[in-house]
């Protein structure tokens, strides 16, 4: 009898496919069910965003920051304005700050509930992704009264906010934390305990801390490999030092630890937000900036924690109303460079899993 | 001509009704308009928002609308979101697997005109009625789910309004 | 250990290597030359006091008279930022791999060589990436960049 011999054969994952999360393409190398390499291949959503700025002034490039990441649109807004702010020198208002930090956190928590949704869909559970959306849906609201968009704010600019919240705002943010904090014991009920949930995710897409540095990995990813870092802690930005909250960690680093963290960050936002409110200072919610910003000749490389990890604007002003270079940095682009590296060796069904619980989305990679 | 269409409305009335005479046409486009799945085709921001139109509250079900993962089984493509030239021709590919008859909605400015990204941009698709035939144009950035919805009840109108001699044109 | 601290350590340590810029705002901005690279890279790594292991970005610039590539570091151990950069003329466009010393640099040096045409030595992997696989338009994030479908926004 012949010997039996098995053949690797390629298998093209995307870029249209329910599970990358966009229009990410995998071409995958398989032995059998086994996946024995990955070439991520990236570029279908590329829309040149940093070339598009370099021929808009400063306050001009702000809306386009909402679209390189999408999901957590206020961070990026927040990015940038710090990096200009940085730039030009400009103190903004204590009250400017503050209502950033309120809708960076809400952004930060309506982006861990599509994830919660998404990823456990992407597992096969349906449920969680209507339960996690319903939530999102009070966020939404929360944002439409304040600045009448639901996705694309363009709410944080240069110098401060573009509006002060109405008054119903925080009687009706309070009553949201209140039900928040009542549905974690549902999210927590539905999943976590679940044993074929469990299968799928425990000790699956292993990652390691010094892996995770090396490749730059940011974030909740960073932190449940162990590592505590968090750029609101250890490199205070905005008015991140006068809130207490916990840096959560989970030690294993596979996927159920990344699905656990988010969750628990979602409670320590939730502790931000309630702090934030309970302090909101009076005052202006700008401060003066001339409609032609004009920073002066320099560089600056601005960084803050978004929901899914460190996002970044390298900015270079030549003196001009135009910047000569806008650079975004996604934490995405990192995690996705991660994927070959812990998603080989596994099932192509793990895969799917690994790639949910990185938490990456493609415009923060094609930009 | 205008008893007969009503037809399939009465006819769930009529108690013990065995059978019901109507124009075959009416019922095609009905049950067509009716139960429209949608590819899940989602590329940029407008996909939050096809999400969001999908889940508990906006609740796209009640139309009939049901996604699917293939092109084979889905009748409408929503082009949610930016198309790159470098993603354009997996959009005509997709396009061409659907089986007739088939729609496409263009959802969003990106879609319509390359939106935001019209001016100084080198990898944008300026507009997507150029690799596509468009049925229904959704402006908006991304446009709200309401905006979806009613972008949707306008296809429905569309498809019922159909003769079959236009199916036989397509 | 403060940002003077830092800068004296540096200067101290590591002088003629990294020359510091006042251009940098907020953190520290140093300028490095193309040949020493590596090397610099490997001992801000290694350096028990510094310890930059972890890479945040890498930036091509055209300024319109010189390509620049600037480095963002920052040490996760020691809670520490740093930045340098390299300046190269336009005719003299390589830079070496840091990919060996920190492996997020991989793709960040893919694209300064796909945008702008930045040659990268010793990396294995220089393959199209951003752009369709059909491109054959040059470097579009070079300043003095066009093509006949590229269409500038009018001055309002």
């Amino acid at each position: 009898m012949a010997e039996l011999r098995t053949e690797e054969f390629m298998v093209n994952m995307g870029p249209h496919h329910p599970s990358t999360h966009g229009v990410c393409r995998l071409i995958l190398t398989m032995d059998g069910e086994k996946v024995v390499a990955i070439e991520p291949v990236i570029g279908y959503l590329h829309r040149a965003i940093e070339k598009i700025c370099e021929n808009r002034t400063y306050p001009q490039c702000s809306p386009l920051m909402d679209r390189f990441e999408y999901v957590t649109a206020m961070a990026t807004e927040h990015v940038y304005a710090l990096a200009v702010e940085k730039l030009a020198g400009l103190e903004v208002p204590d009250r400017a700050e503050y209502l950033r930090v309120i809708m960076v956190e809400l952004n930060r928590i309506a982006s861990h509930l599509i994830f919660w949704g998404v990823t456990a869909m992407d597992v096969g559970a349906y449920t969680p992704f209507l339960y996690g959306l319903r939530e999102r849906e009070d966020i939404m609201d929360l944002f439409e009264i304040t600045c009448g968009q639901r996705l694309t704010y363009n709410y944080i600019r240069i110098g401060g906010v573009s509006k002060d919240i109405p008054p119903e705002f925080v009687p009706k943010c309070r009553a949201f934390i209140k039900k928040m904090w009542s549905k974690f014991s549902d999210y927590e009920g539905l999943l976590n305990e679940n044993p074929i949930f469990l299968v799928r995710m425990k000790g699956i897409g292993v990652l390691k801390p010094e892996m995770a540095i090396a490749y730059g990995a940011s974030g909740p990813v960073l932190r449940a490999s162990g590592v505590k870092y968090d750029v609101r802690r250890n490199d205070a930005y905005s008015v991140y030092d006068k809130f207490d909250f916990e840096i959560p960690t989970q030690p294993n680093g596979d996927c159920y630890g990344r699905f656990i963290q988010r969750l628990d960050e979602m409670k320590e936002s939730l502790k931000i937000v309630e702090q934030a409110l309970d302090n909101l200072p009076e005052g202006d919610i700008k401060c003066k900036v001339k409609p032609k910003l004009k920073p002066p000749e320099g560089e600056v490389y601005s960084r803050i924690e978004s929901a899914r990890g460190e996002m970044g604007a390298y900015i270079r002003s030549d003196g001009t109303t135009k910047p000569t270079r806008v650079k975004l940095r996604g934490s995405s682009y990192n995690h996705l460079m991660l994927v070959p590296e812990i998603g080989t060796d596994c099932l192509i069904a793990d895969l799917v899993a690994i790639f949910a619980t990185l938490d990456i989305i493609m415009p923060e990679v094609d930009r | 001509m205008g008893l007969i269409k009503k037809v399939p409305v009465y006819a769930e009335h009529v108690p013990g009704g065995g059978f019901v005479a109507t124009q075959l046409e009416s019922v095609l486009s009905h049950a067509q308009a009716c139960s429209m799945w949608y590819l899940l085709f989602a590329t940029a921001c407008c996909a939050i928002e096809l999400m969001c139109t999908g889940a508990s509250r906006y609740d796209f079900d009640r139309l009939g609308m049901i996604f699917r993962p293939t092109p084979r089984q889905a009748d409408l493509i929503i082009a949610a979101g930016t198309i790159t030239k470098k993603m354009a021709p997996r959009l005509r590919r997709l396009y061409d697997q659907m089986a007739e008859p088939r729609y496409v909605i263009a959802m969003g400015g990106c879609t319509i005109r390359g939106g935001p990204f019209y001016y100084d941009s080198y990898a944008v698709e300026k507009g997507i009625d150029h690799i596509v035939p468009v049925d229904i144009y959704i402006p908006g950035c991304p446009p709200r789910p309401e905006s979806l919805l009613e972008g949707c009840l306008h296809l429905q109108k569309k498809i019922k309004s159909q003769k079959l001699a236009d199916w036989h044109e397509k | 250990m403060t940002r003077d601290e830092l800068k004296e350590h540096i200067l101290k340590k590591y002088d003629g290597l990294l020359t510091p810029l006042e251009t940098g705002v907020f953190d520290l901005m140093f300028e490095v030359k193309p040949a020493n690279l590596t090397n610099v890279a490997r001992m801000l790594r290694d350096d028990e006091q510094l310890k930059f292991d972890f890479l945040n970005n890498i930036a091509g610039v055209d300024t319109g008279e010189q390509f620049e590539v600037v480095y963002s570091l920052s040490s996760i151990s020691n809670n520490l930022r740093l930045d340098f950069k390299l300046v190269l003329p336009y005719d003299e466009a390589v830079v070496d791999s840091v990919k060996d010393i920190w492996t997020a640099a991989d793709w960040h040096e893919r694209e300064i060589w796909e945008l702008y045409g930045i040659d990268v030595n010793n990396h294995d992997n220089l393959k199209r990436f951003l752009l369709p696989d059909d491109w054959d338009q040059g470097y579009p994030m070079r300043k003095d960049w066009d093509a006949p479908d590229f269409v500038r926004m009018p001055e309002l």
